[in-house]
């Protein structure tokens, strides 16, 4: 048994050795060579000797890249970002953290980014500011982002930051496409005027998404003023299945339009199946579904994240609470399915997005929809309470409602009429 | 001949005590074993194994602020391997831990959001604390009773009564629990209901260390403990001594679940100050692991917990600063359990090989 023991012990000696000599040998590249995992990092110290400035920043997520989705939205604008910057001479360092949940790990991120001497640190879900919130108080010296939640406005700290985009014309203008598709087939004889009906698969009665399927809904009824239109809550942000389902229990409802305000995209490929339309979001869809999809919308945080980091690395403040929309390019159309698309859309496109970026166009013109058979007269925009009501500023002025004005974040959470809820349990 | 090949390569024996320099030196090759492997791995993905420790070490335990976090990942490992291993000791495989945490993090934050403003702080966070362990009890209770009644299968029974208990926390999120409407997010905790935190971490980790004390003398100097213990090797022995092994393990039970509920409590009022469905986040499977390298030693819980968080926020570490995928480091720590627990064989039994068997035979 002694004997045994000892070889065993000398094969653990001697597997040990093996192995550290394949260590030894192997570590001679990469010590030379971190960059091949750190290329962020590398690629900004280049032209840092000829131009200077460089800013560290962290960037926490709560997906990764491969989403295709929401988080892939947010790292399409960090790149876009960078390279804008670089041609100003201002060198990103990115740390980014993927797959953060919304609890105190969150927190535990937020600080080993201040301590891995971030200048800027940004956020990117709704779920990370409470946490977020915790650790900013202890780093004045480090602005923190929080991307499309609210409590800058009213948290008494100077470093933290809130923004969003004004995804709401985007959705008008992919309303205005959807709208055009149906009455072109009302013209054409496929449809009774009182059977287009798009159905929208919404995550939850959350008011982005309310915001989102509404302003969808009046673009296509600028266009189809017969639209009328049901929405079913999934009751996830990203579940492939529940989403694919509910898309195909729209269709089976009579929808022949699909729209989604969900991570995935089983709603586009649901509504190829079914032989119905579909438009998307966050990403160009026509890939997966060439028969139906017509048209995407996303953000590009791009723009905003150029803005934040110019802003740090020459030391001036930025603004607390941003949000912009086709002004600033922050909210982009993905391209037009031309071969599906109704004839002249490109050019109505055109049109109205003009329209919307002069300001000649409200999307929430109050004219153009009713709640109980009223028009809308009063509604506030924040919450200063803290009970989770609106209760301040009055959002409806100059004959419209002015989502995104007192905050990033959106507020209409209203249910106007021609849209149906078919759930409202989520 | 023919005899010798029906021998197989390698056979199996159980070996009987080992010197326990010996069983050191195992355990400590296995480590380094496991170490070497992940330096592989380590290689495969790109990052020079030696910087990589260094940073994971440094991650973890370089920084005051880090080492804040590092033991805020291992207070909920700690006590809830504490809580798990009196079951383990009865060979009751309570694996319903996670729920238990979550049942105990429920009742806590019913107090914390609707209590906040009728009771003064010390006394509320005693009452969340309470009905943590409560809830957590009972929520253990009921698979103990239907195993001690009709002798139920407590390995699935205490699984799926996980799900169901984080059903629950989603429903509360979703539905009377949550705040700006269609978020999904339960509001943050008033002060008054958040741990205080001492030396800059909440103050659960003394709760867990003291519990330490407590597990230890209640397993090993109680005549409870003594039950748990002869229960754990022979039921039959137990009910011929007289012991109502039914009573003693809903006992047990209980007392598990409770201190599960309280480490519920801890993380939800300490760390996350909120309640959300993963509030246990598989520290219910992770502490079985933690009680089984600790073999139920209440102490070397503190060590074995600590090593895990020391890794965990390395790993978080490690992806910072070397853009590693986490996941690399999951699979690291996957190999180091599966080393340390794996040596545990080599040390109980011993393989005799063919030729060394007849070696062996002739000379005894």
């Amino acid at each position: 048994m002694k004997k045994f023991l000892a070889l065993l012990l000398s094969m653990i000696l001697a597997l040990s050795l093996a192995a550290c000599g394949g260590d030894s040998g192997q570590p001679d590249p990469t010590v030379d060579k971190p960059a091949g995992t750190q290329q962020p990092a590398d690629s900004g110290n280049e032209p840092a000797e000829s131009e200077g400035k460089t800013v560290k920043v962290g960037l926490i997520c709560i997906g990764d890249e491969n989403d295709q989705g929401y988080t892939y939205n947010f790292i399409r604008g960090k790149e876009a970002a960078t390279e804008a910057l670089a041609a100003k001479g201002i060198n990103v360092e990115w740390v980014t953290k993927w797959n953060i949940g919304e609890d105190s790990g969150c927190e535990d991120a937020n600080i080993e980014l201040a301590d891995e001497g971030c200048d800027l640190i940004i956020n990117n879900s709704f779920g990370f500011e409470p946490f977020m919130l915790k650790v900013a108080p202890d780093y004045p010296e480090i602005e923190f982002i929080a991307c499309t939640n609210q409590a800058s406005w009213g948290d008494n700290l100077d470093n933290t930051h809130n923004a969003f985009a004004n995804i709401y014309e985007g959705r008008y203008l992919a309303g205005v496409v959807a709208g055009m598709k149906l009455q072109q087939m009302i013209d054409e004889g496929t449809i009774s005027a009182d059977k287009a009906v798009i159905g929208y698969v919404g995550a939850f009665s959350f008011a982005e998404v309310i915001s989102g399927f509404t302003s969808y809904f009046l673009g296509a009824r600028s266009v189809c003023p017969s639209v009328t239109m049901k929405v079913q809550f999934v009751g996830s942000w990203s579940d492939a299945t529940e989403e694919a389902n509910a898309a195909s229990a729209l269709a089976d409802m009579g929808c022949v339009m699909i729209s989604q305000h969900s991570d995935n995209t089983t709603p586009a490929t649901t509504a190829q199946t079914k032989g119905v339309f579909h438009t998307g979001y966050n990403n160009d869809m026509i890939s997966v579904a060439p028969e139906a999809s017509l048209i995407g919308t996303r953000i590009n945080w791009a723009p905003y994240f150029e803005y934040a980091i110019e802003s740090v690395a020459n030391g001036e403040s930025f603004d607390q609470d941003w949000c912009h929309g086709m002004d600033m390019d922050a909210v982009v159309m993905t391209d037009l399915n031309e071969a599906i698309a109704a004839p002249g859309t490109a050019e109505k496109l055109a049109e109205v997005e003009e329209q919307i970026r002069s300001g000649k166009l409200q999307v929430f013109d109050t004219s153009t929809f009713t709640i109980e058979g009223k028009a809308l007269e009063s509604a506030f925009a924040l919450d200063t309470d803290g009970d989770f009501t609106p209760d301040s500023e009055e959002a409806v002025f100059d004959g419209a409602f002015h989502e995104s004005y007192f905050q990033s974040a959106p507020y209409f959470a209203l249910s106007i009429d021609g849209i149906e809820w078919l759930n409202s349990a989520f | 001949m023919n005899h010798e090949k029906k021998i197989p390569l390698i056979r199996l024996a159980k070996r009987d005590g080992m010197e326990s320099w010996k069983v050191w030196c195992i355990r400590c090759g296995s480590i380094l074993f496991a170490l070497l492997l992940g330096a592989l791995v380590m290689a495969l993905a790109g990052a020079n194994p030696v910087t990589a420790y260094g940073t994971m070490i440094s991650g973890a335990l370089g920084k005051k602020s880090a080492i804040r976090q590092t033991v805020k990942i291992a207070v909920p490992l700690l006590g809830c391997a504490l809580a798990i291993a009196p079951c383990f000791k009865m060979r009751f495989w309570n694996i319903g831990a996670e729920g238990q945490i979550t049942a105990g993090a429920i009742a806590a934050s019913y107090f914390a959001l609707f209590w906040a403003n009728r009771l003064p702080s010390p006394v509320l966070l005693l009452v969340m604390g309470l009905a943590g362990a409560a809830a957590g009890g009972l929520w253990a209770l009921i698979p103990a009773f239907f195993k001690a009644k009709w002798n139920t299968n407590e390995t699935l029974f205490t699984l799926m009564m996980n799900y169901i208990i984080i059903g629950v926390v989603r429903w509360l999120q979703g539905g009377p629990w949550e705040g700006r409407k269609g978020s999904q997010i339960i509001p943050q905790f008033d002060e008054a209901a958040c741990l205080p935190r001492v030396l800059g971490v909440h103050c659960g980790w003394i709760i867990v260390l003291v519990l330490v004390f407590f597990m230890h003398v209640y397993m090993n100097h109680t005549k409870h403990g003594y039950e748990i213990a002869v229960i754990g090797d022979s039921i039959n022995t137990a009910r011929y001594a007289g012991m109502n092994v039914g009573r003693v393990m809903m006992r047990t039970m209980f007392l598990s679940g409770a201190i599960s509920g309280i480490v519920g409590f801890i993380v939800a009022s300490g760390a996350n100050n909120t309640l959300y469905d993963g509030v246990a986040g598989g520290v219910g499977f992770t502490s079985i692991t933690v009680a089984w390298l600790s073999q139920l030693n209440a102490f070397a819980m503190v060590g074995i917990s600590g090593l895990l968080a020391v890794l965990s926020k390395g790993a978080e570490t490690l992806q910072t600063r070397m853009a590693v995928p986490t996941s690399i480091s999951d699979i690291i720590t996957g190999i180091l359990l599966f080393c340390m627990l794996g040596c545990e064989f080599f040390i109980n039994y011993k393989l005799i090989f063919r030729g060394a068997g007849r070696k062996e035979a002739r000379h005894e």
